[in-house]
């Protein structure tokens, strides 16, 4: 409200009231009010002070944003952590044998330079090993001139 | 210019205190004490009316401090209307409930008062000098219907203008003057004998 009485030419054509009374109730009530409003007890004006302090106050205090997240925030890393918890059990459990024979396919090629592990090699090949370090050697021999 | 409102507008324009302040704190300074006025006069008690003002000015504070300052007086104004149309609605309720559990009638089946908490504080009546024709406007204002009560009070007492007004009591200029209208037609004839 700039200037309250500024938009009151406009009024007064529709709001207007012919009776001269009104001007004098319109105006006493008026002042009645103001003069009521400026004597208001101590206590009374001291505790509106508070109440305007106390609104502004919340208005200043910083916004707790942080707070305000932190409880969704908390709760969703718990249920994250307790799915975690949950899933990687089922992941350990005994797979398939499917999958078991191509993760020991696998692990196969990188561990070619260890020793065959006695109990899960093939039993064949231990019967025949005397075929296949024939077989070893002569490609071995075979292949040594073509690399040259 | 014979008009009520024409007579207000020397009132209003001498009125330096009318401005709006750049800052919320200054502007709230500025109203509290008549806000309070204005919630005493409605509510008719004096810690609802402060708590009226309260809500009012947190309200006020916590959602529309970004507005430009213009904004603030029918805002302001508009919520605490409805804060205290709220709290004029919760005492009916309570009213009622009271009603309801056989509070409404003492023992000899004679009507008891509604219930309300005891206003001990000092009224206005105290200190104002010319108490009784405060009292004769109080009593006045208290007959009037709510809607022409809130724009005599907004548009008479406060001074807001029609436009502001309507949009603190949420209704068109048109329903305003013709609450006004009506209000003024009543205190004529409920104020016969003022001075």
């Amino acid at each position: 409200m700039t200037t309250p009485g500024n938009n009151k030419t406009s009024d007064n054509q529709a709001g207007a009231q012919a009776d001269p009374r009104d001007e004098l109730i319109a105006r006493r009530a008026r002042a009645l009010y103001r003069e009521a409003s400026l004597r208001i007890d101590p206590a009374t004006a001291g505790r509106l002070r508070a109440v305007r302090r106390q609104a502004l106050d919340a208005a200043k205090a910083p916004q707790r944003h942080t707070a305000r997240w932190l409880v969704p925030t908390g709760a969703f890393a718990a249920i994250a952590f307790a799915m975690l918890m949950v899933w990687q059990p089922l992941s350990h459990s005994p797979s398939t044998p499917a999958n078991h024979a191509i993760s020991t396919d696998q692990s196969a090629d990188v561990d070619n330079d260890l020793p065959p592990d006695a109990e899960k090699t093939d039993p064949s090949l231990y019967q025949n090993l005397d075929f296949y370090g024939w077989l070893a050697a002569n490609n071995a021999s075979n292949n040594q001139p073509a690399n040259r | 210019m014979s008009t009520v409102a024409g007579t207000l507008e020397t009132d209003l324009l001498l009125d330096s205190a009318r401005e709006t302040p750049a800052t919320l704190d200054a502007f709230l300074a500025q109203v509290e004490r008549r806000a309070f006025r204005m919630a005493e006069l409605n509510l008719r008690h004096r810690e609802d009316a402060m708590d009226a003002v309260q809500d009012a000015m947190l309200r006020l504070v916590k959602h529309y401090r970004e507005k430009p300052a213009a904004e603030w007086p029918p805002l302001f104004w508009g919520i605490l209307r409805r804060r205290i149309v709220d709290l004029q609605r919760r005492r009916k309720v309570r009213s009622i409930v009271v009603g309801w559990l056989g509070g409404g009638k003492d023992d000899e089946g004679s009507e008891m008062p509604v219930w309300e908490p005891a206003d001990r504080g000092p009224g206005p009546l105290d200190r104002l000098h010319d108490s009784q024709s405060y009292a004769d406007m109080a009593e006045a204002v208290k007959q009037l219907p709510q809607r022409q009560r809130e724009a005599f009070m907004l548009r008479m007492l406060e001074g807001l203008d029609v436009a502001e007004t309507a949009r603190s009591m949420g209704c068109s200029e048109g329903s305003v003057k013709t609450h006004l209208s009506r209000a003024m037609h009543h205190l004529r004839g409920q104020l016969e004998d003022w001075r």
